[in-house]
């Protein structure tokens, strides 16, 4: 499914403007985590990640982990820093006011599982 | 070889995963493979975090070898504790800040440990930690793991080391008893299937149930058709095969024709250097990539004729009968689905009680049959050893007056591949000697994806140190009894010595050693 498929059904705030492709990004699986060795150990290359961690080392772990996008729930904010830093990793943000585990149920319904990396 | 050193300060959360960072991209560079990049970083990125977190500040030494990264991260204390505990999933002494922050959730040693090829850890309180790791870079494989068709079934292995002579590029090894692929040189022949009696080397996923797959078209080759002993014709095979089901029979024999004519005119119109190369036998081609890379322009730019055939009937083609590996892994690169390839022993059994059911107790002519299609002016050169001795000669320049060659790593050709049961030379006089008509007729097609050389057998990709490591090697290999028993799991003497230049291998697996400390030099 497409990113930007998945940000209108989910009403997700894009973050990250300043990148344009999100039509292109597809999105097969995700992942949910706040332990961000958990992330890197587990988290399926080239999917999603819904998380409340809303700092710097989010957006290197989910690099390392090459992830194609995050979203942060329960309405979390990351700071400039973190959004531009991600900008520069080629890493979509996106805000969920939702909280984890309603927004990674409605992930699933619209197809994206979870795969073991 | 190169070293890179990194400092990571204590605490300081913001720029954490610089180091790791900064060795990702040095890993791209080098060309490294991607799931050895993946592997790489999630042990330098925890092993910084942990000097990050835990430590009051340190560094992080990688050095980069042809085949392995190797990564020292050291800290200035205060150590710790009990290492055995900070290596248990979940044991953490990370501070609230950390914790808040979504670390120390106790994973990052264990983490490391699972993602490195080797892995050690030292720590007293005074002194500081000391992580140590390894991940192998292996090159990339001849053919995508995703693609090749030679499964292992390690348990199965009997460590008869029938496969290590059989291998023509050296690409096996038995070690603790199992076989062990060096796959960035297995070019998917099928010389080490046709060895292993308790099948722990096989052909990969095909097709379980013929039934499954009539009413559909079935391509095969003509090897199968003419492979039922001289009393069973071609011709009767062929009703057989419809009599199953079959909607319409496909032969990959109209499309090596085609290929013959195109490549033969394309080298009398001097398209091509001389001598052409027909793309007939895929496992030959992965032989001229990885072994002979400076004759890739002389090899013809159509696909293989399996890969022209499938490309020509689409989704069309139904089943395939594949004769071998290389054949398989083509058609699966090209979308065909395992459970439509069909290994011929499957098909063969399927056809066996209608061969020799009723009639079959009458005796069928033996009357040589109306002669077949002339021979192809190319020159056919078949088996491994022969296909290597020939590419040399092209390679010396001394083959310039030869218009056209054809090479088969099989012994007889198609017709020698070892999943087929009759002799190669019967099966070849069997199918000369038919005339059929009544086949769809073949084209040949442009191939997808130019050959490119492959790496694989250096044994540096500095010249300097691969210079410096040919001679240890040669060292090794003269101190090496010179046997060639295959008793230390690698094919013969010079194998072990590269396996042991290459760290793949200790040289006391050599049961014979005469004075193992002059070895080790």
């Amino acid at each position: 499914m497409k990113l930007d498929d998945i940000a209108k059904e989910l009403g997700l705030e894009y973050l990250t403007p300043q990148m344009s492709d999100t039509e292109a990004v597809d999105i097969a699986a995700g992942y949910a985590s706040d332990l961000l060795s958990d992330v890197l150990a587990n988290a399926p290359r080239g999917g999603v990640l819904v998380t409340l961690q809303v700092h710097l080392n989010v957006v290197a772990v989910a690099s390392h982990a090459e992830l194609s996008a995050v979203i942060f729930s329960a309405g979390r904010t990351p700071d400039d820093a973190v959004i531009a830093k991600a900008v520069e990793e080629d890493l979509h943000l996106y805000r969920a006011t939702d909280d984890t585990f309603e927004t990674v149920g409605r992930l699933h319904a619209l197809g994206v599982k979870g795969q073991r990396a | 070889m190169e070293t890179v050193v990194y400092d990571i300060q204590s605490g300081d959360y913001a720029s954490a995963g610089a180091a790791s960072r900064q060795v990702k991209a040095h890993l791209k560079r080098l060309g490294a493979d991607s799931d050895a990049i993946r592997r790489a970083m999630i042990a330098a990125y925890e092993a910084e975090m942990n000097v990050v977190i835990h430590s009051h500040g340190g560094r992080l030494e990688a050095r980069f070898e042809n085949d392995r990264l190797e990564v020292a991260v050291v800290d200035d204390g205060p150590g710790i504790a009990n290492v055995e505990l900070a290596l248990t999933e979940g044991w953490t002494t990370a501070s609230p800040e950390a914790r808040a922050l979504g670390f120390g959730a106790g994973l990052g040693l264990p983490n490391i440990r699972k993602n490195a090829d080797h892995f050690t850890v030292t720590s007293s309180p005074d002194r500081g930690t000391r992580v140590e790791f390894t991940v192998l870079l292996r090159p990339q494989p001849v053919v995508p793991a995703a693609t090749r068709s030679l499964a292992l079934y390690p348990d199965l292995c009997t460590e008869c080391r029938r496969c290590l002579a059989a291998c023509p590029t050296g690409a096996l090894r038995v070690r603790s008893g199992r076989p062990l692929l060096l796959d960035h040189l297995c070019i998917d022949c099928a010389d080490c299937i046709g060895v292993c009696r308790p099948g722990a080397l096989a052909l990969a996923d095909t097709a379980a149930d013929v039934s499954e797959l009539e009413g559909g078209a079935l391509a095969l080759p003509p090897a199968f058709l003419a492979g039922f002993g001289p009393r069973t014709p071609v011709t009767r095979v062929v009703a057989e095969l419809t009599g199953l089901g079959f909607a319409e029979l496909i032969s990959s024999h109209t499309y090596e024709d085609a290929l013959q004519t195109s490549v033969m005119a394309a080298a009398l119109d001097h398209e091509l250097p001389w001598p052409a190369l027909a793309p007939v036998c895929p496992a030959a081609l992965d032989l001229v990539e990885l072994r002979f890379p400076s004759l890739i322009a002389h090899v013809a730019p159509a696909a293989s004729p399996w890969e022209a055939l499938y490309a020509s009937h689409g989704d069309a083609t139904g089943a395939c009968v594949v004769s071998c590996p290389a054949q398989r892994s083509a058609l699966v690169d090209l979308g065909a689905k395992p459970q439509w390839l069909v290994e011929p022993q499957l098909l063969r059994d399927a056809l066996l009680p209608a061969l020799f059911h009723g009639d079959r107790a009458a005796p069928v002519t033996t009357a040589p049959l109306p002669s077949g299609p002339d021979p192809a002016p190319l020159l056919r050169v078949t088996g491994v050893a022969h296909v290597l001795a020939v590419l040399e000669r092209i390679e010396d320049g001394l083959l310039g007056n030869v218009p056209a060659i054809e090479l088969f790593t099989c012994d007889g050709g198609c017709f020698g591949s070892p999943l087929l049961i009759e002799d190669h030379h019967l099966a070849t006089t069997m199918w000369s000697n038919t005339k059929l008509d009544g086949f769809p007729g073949g084209r040949t097609v442009e191939r997808a994806a130019p050959l490119a050389p492959r790496p694989g057998i250096r044994l540096d990709h500095d010249m300097g140190k691969a210079i410096e490591k040919l001679a240890r090697l040669d060292r090794v290999r003269r101190a090496l009894p010179g046997r060639d028993c295959a008793a230390c799991g690698a094919p013969n003497c010079a194998a072990l010595a590269e396996d042991v230049v290459l760290e793949r291998a200790d040289v006391d697996l050599c049961p014979y050693l005469p004075a193992p400390k002059e070895a080790r030099a």
